[in-house]
């Protein structure tokens, strides 16, 4: 079979392929699926043998994070929160101590709070509180992130808080590289007894595998230009939506034309369902927060 | 497409309503995929119902719409555990 007669095959309707793009049978869908699937185990083996190529790309700033925070508390009708830098220097040991002990959550699993860092560097606070998140390719993302979710931006909005740290930290995380952004918010004690005020919901705390690799971060801004697994992942899904996306367009109108009656699904109904994909493939991003 | 257009605008309705819970609830993943379920079966069975309303229901059909189907969480999955 000739390049041209295979590529009609595969992506035209044909007699050779009964009327219907070979791409677009059952089994052909099933055989990218599989393909989707080992492509995500070959994915992770090389992440963990080869970190530093398949590891994350981020672009965060410390200034940026706050700057973007008070944003969104003065589009509220907030006052801006002060940078602190002893809250500064609370959050990037939180930061550290996570890629340490190596776990993603607001308690340790020896059980030292968020709180514990406040008072370990002097921050006798009225009110407190945390957001993290992890693997953000930049401050936005981080704060839009926080910002969609309930409980975080309770937090960036309480007006309760005066002050402000953040802690940038890159390292490896349970065998995966990542970037973690730690937010402290407080309120120096005046008087008054100390109490964690807010805090972002608790979920479980992920496998405590120990860090293999530590790096700290100097707390001015974590960057660096690799390829992430998600970006390998994201253009690869874009790219067979895309082409079976063109592939059921051409058969739309040659069936048309032609008037070809054939046994099938609604190829209309096909678009409308990958198309929804490729928009969620779009607007996914990648990060989580706790 | 226009003799078709009830049971295409509740297919439009039904993808509509997965996108946007997708994106409402981007802070939670296990939701996410929930939704990403409950669409991706919502789809196979709007095609099922749909073809068998037109008579021309055949088990082929049903796998034509559950390979899709299954293609398209594939991605959703990966991107959203990846994220």
């Amino acid at each position: 079979m000739s390049a041209l007669k295979l590529l009609k095959h595969l992506f035209i309707p044909h007699e050779s392929n009964n009327q219907k793009a070979r791409i677009l049978h059952p089994i052909s869908l099933g055989l990218i699926a599989m393909f989707l699937i080992g492509f995500q185990l070959i994915l992770s083996l090389g992440y963990t043998s080869f970190p530093k190529v398949l590891g994350y790309a981020a672009n965060i700033s410390p200034g940026e994070v706050i700057r973007l925070t008070n944003v969104q508390r003065a589009a509220n009708g907030l006052a801006s929160l002060t940078e602190n830098t002893i809250l500064d220097s609370a959050a990037l040991a939180k930061g550290n101590d996570m890629l340490a002990k190596g776990y993603w959550a607001h308690f340790a699993p020896d059980g030292t709070s968020p709180w514990s860092f406040f008072i370990n560097f002097g921050y006798k606070y009225q009110y407190a509180g945390e957001n993290l998140a992890r693997d953000f390719s930049d401050a936005g993302s981080a704060v839009n992130a926080w910002m969609a979710s309930p409980t975080h931006k309770e937090n960036i909005l309480n007006p309760h808080y005066k002050e402000v740290g953040i802690g940038v930290v890159e390292g490896s995380l349970a065998g995966a590289d990542t970037t973690i952004i730690v937010q402290f918010f407080g309120t120096a004690l005046s008087g008054a007894p100390s109490i964690p005020l807010a805090e972002a919901k608790e979920v479980a705390v992920s496998s405590p595998a120990p860090a293999m690799t530590v790096v700290i971060a100097s707390p001015t801004s974590v960057s660096k230009s690799i390829s992430s697994p998600f970006a390998f992942t994201k253009n690869l899904s874009l790219g067979i939506v895309g082409l079976l996306l063109l592939v059921l367009s051409i058969d739309l109108i040659v069936v048309r034309r032609k008037r070809i009656a054939r046994i099938g699904g609604r190829t209309l109904a096909h678009i409308a369902y990958l198309g929804m994909i490729l928009a969620v493939i779009l607007i996914l991003k990648a990060g989580q927060i706790i | 497409m226009i003799k078709h257009l009830p049971h295409f605008l509740s297919l439009f309705g039904m993808l509509f309503a997965g996108f946007t819970g997708l994106v409402l609830f981007s802070y939670d993943k296990n939701f996410q995929l929930s939704i990403a379920v409950a669409t991706a079966a919502g789809y196979v069975a709007w095609g099922v119902v749909h073809h068998i309303l037109h008579k021309d229901f055949h088990f082929e059909i049903f796998l034509e719409y559950l390979a899709v189907a299954i293609l398209g969480l594939t991605i959703i999955f990966s991107l959203i555990i990846r994220s």
